[in-house]
């Protein structure tokens, strides 16, 4: 079947693919558009490593068809990263050892920029339930419920 | 083979339409996240595939006594615009904030156990089903009718689910999801009932069940023992063994049939205990 022409607005820019039916943002993203901070995980909605931010909100970018964002803002962890330097929440993921393998933290840090984002000082359980959907095997959440609570106090200070 | 064709509807109008032309080859999903688990690790290999996120169905709406809950209505959007204690706290207890985003109401209905936590809630709220079809036009299904088998329901190859109605609970309600983890778990039961108590005496009763059946069921014997009798301690313990006794549990990886039917028991005394308070 013929591919189509899919357009949206990825972190801050209007970008036009052309996709076969039926593939996924996760695939546009990352084999398309080289943007590989977006990780493939499970593929099965099970893990969280490939949470994008469509319009503000946390989803799965491997169960999410592209042409379902046409016209829609996607923002990847390449669109909060500065130019030079860190974001505020990478800074913090980094201070508070909060990264080993490092596959888990684009979708942990995309979720918790989506929670920031709603609640500037989220209660640690808060942070527990909004990370609920992402999972890390190497640094067991403590490190990375700290970094969240520090990302929180950097925002507020910026 | 790849998928020849992706299709995305912007009404029901049109769904209805391709659905017509291209039932029952046609495979469909709202927000994705029981199919495209699937697909992406090729056990489902559909030619067509029919995404409903653009079709106009997710909006909630409140019509006298009852709740229009539209099928592709997102977990989200339930918990933020409804007040109905239950869906709230069946809706905290799927998965994570993402698959929350994505996944729908109408969605619920079609994901197998140890899935279907929204779906429980809804059997507990007594909630009725509306389908379409293009030839045929709307019919309303009860819940309970509406689930035939494991991974079986009512609905026709032509046909929709485009709302729930929910009519407003008058009882007292009560949910619990028991996973092996807190969150973002499969249940190992999950039990939601909506009791209603008048001078003393439980006048209505509505016990569902969730990953002990081949879908979300009604207790029915045990609903027939609280009902007319006096919500106490021997009430609830008849009630809970009733439940365990009735219910047809499966072993999985999250736990077997024989514990499964135990934590029955228990899970419904516990739920039932809630609401005497």
């Amino acid at each position: 079947m013929a591919s189509r022409i899919v357009t949206f607005n990825l972190n801050g820019r209007d970008v036009e693919v052309m996709v076969k039916p039926l593939t996924t943002l996760q695939t546009v993203l990352r084999e398309h558009l080289r943007l590989t901070a977006t990780k493939s995980g499970c593929r099965q909605g099970g893990c969280g490593s490939c949470t994008v931010l469509v319009n503000g909100e946390p989803v799965l970018s491997c169960l999410l068809p592209v042409e379902d964002v046409a016209g829609q803002t996607v923002v990847t962890l390449e669109g909060i990263t500065p130019v030079e330097g860190l974001h505020p929440i990478q800074q913090a993921f980094f201070d508070n050892y909060a990264i080993q393998c490092g596959y888990c933290s684009p979708g942990m840090i995309m979720v918790i920029k989506a929670l920031l984002d709603r609640n500037p000082n989220p209660t640690r359980q808060e942070v527990m339930d909004a990370i609920a959907g992402n999972v890390c095997r190497c640094t067991g959440y403590e490190s990375i419920l700290r970094a969240a609570e520090d990302a929180a106090r950097r925002l507020q200070t910026v | 083979m790849a998928v020849q064709e992706y299709f995305l509807p912007q009404s029901l109008e049109q769904a209805l339409d391709l659905l017509a032309e291209h039932a029952p080859a046609l495979l469909v999903m709202a927000g994705g996240t029981i199919a495209m688990p699937l697909i992406n690790e090729g056990i489902s290999m559909p030619e067509k595939v029919m995404g409903l996120r653009r079709a106009g169905l997710d909006t909630v709406r409140r019509e006298n006594s009852t709740l229009v809950v539209g099928a592709t209505t997102t977990l989200t959007q339930l918990a933020h615009q409804t007040d109905i204690p239950m869906l709230q706290e069946a809706v905290r207890h799927i998965g994570g904030w993402q698959i929350r985003n994505m996944g729908t109401v109408g969605g619920n209905l079609f994901a197998p156990p140890p899935a279907g936590d929204l779906a429980v809630a809804l059997l507990a709220l007594d909630a009725t089903v509306v389908l379409a079809s293009k030839q045929r036009g709307q019919r309303a299904l009860p819940l309970t009718e509406f689930f035939t088998g494991f991974m079986a329901t009512a609905l026709a190859p032509d046909e929709l689910v485009t709302a729930l109605h929910i009519p407003l609970p008058r009882g007292k309600m009560s949910y619990i999801k028991y996973g092996r983890r807190h969150a973002n778990t499969p249940a190992i039961v999950t039990v939601a009932a909506h009791v209603v108590v008048e001078a003393g005496k439980v006048v209505d009763a509505h016990l569902a069940l969730n990953a002990v059946g081949p879908h979300p069921i009604r207790a029915r014997r045990a609903e027939q023992v609280l009902r007319g009798a006096p919500l106490n301690a021997a009430t609830i313990a008849e009630a809970a063994r009733e439940a365990a006794a009735e219910c047809e549990p499966f072993t999985d990886a999250i736990a077997t049939d024989w514990y499964r039917r135990r934590m029955t028991e228990v899970f419904v005394r516990r739920a039932l205990e809630r609401i005497m308070g």
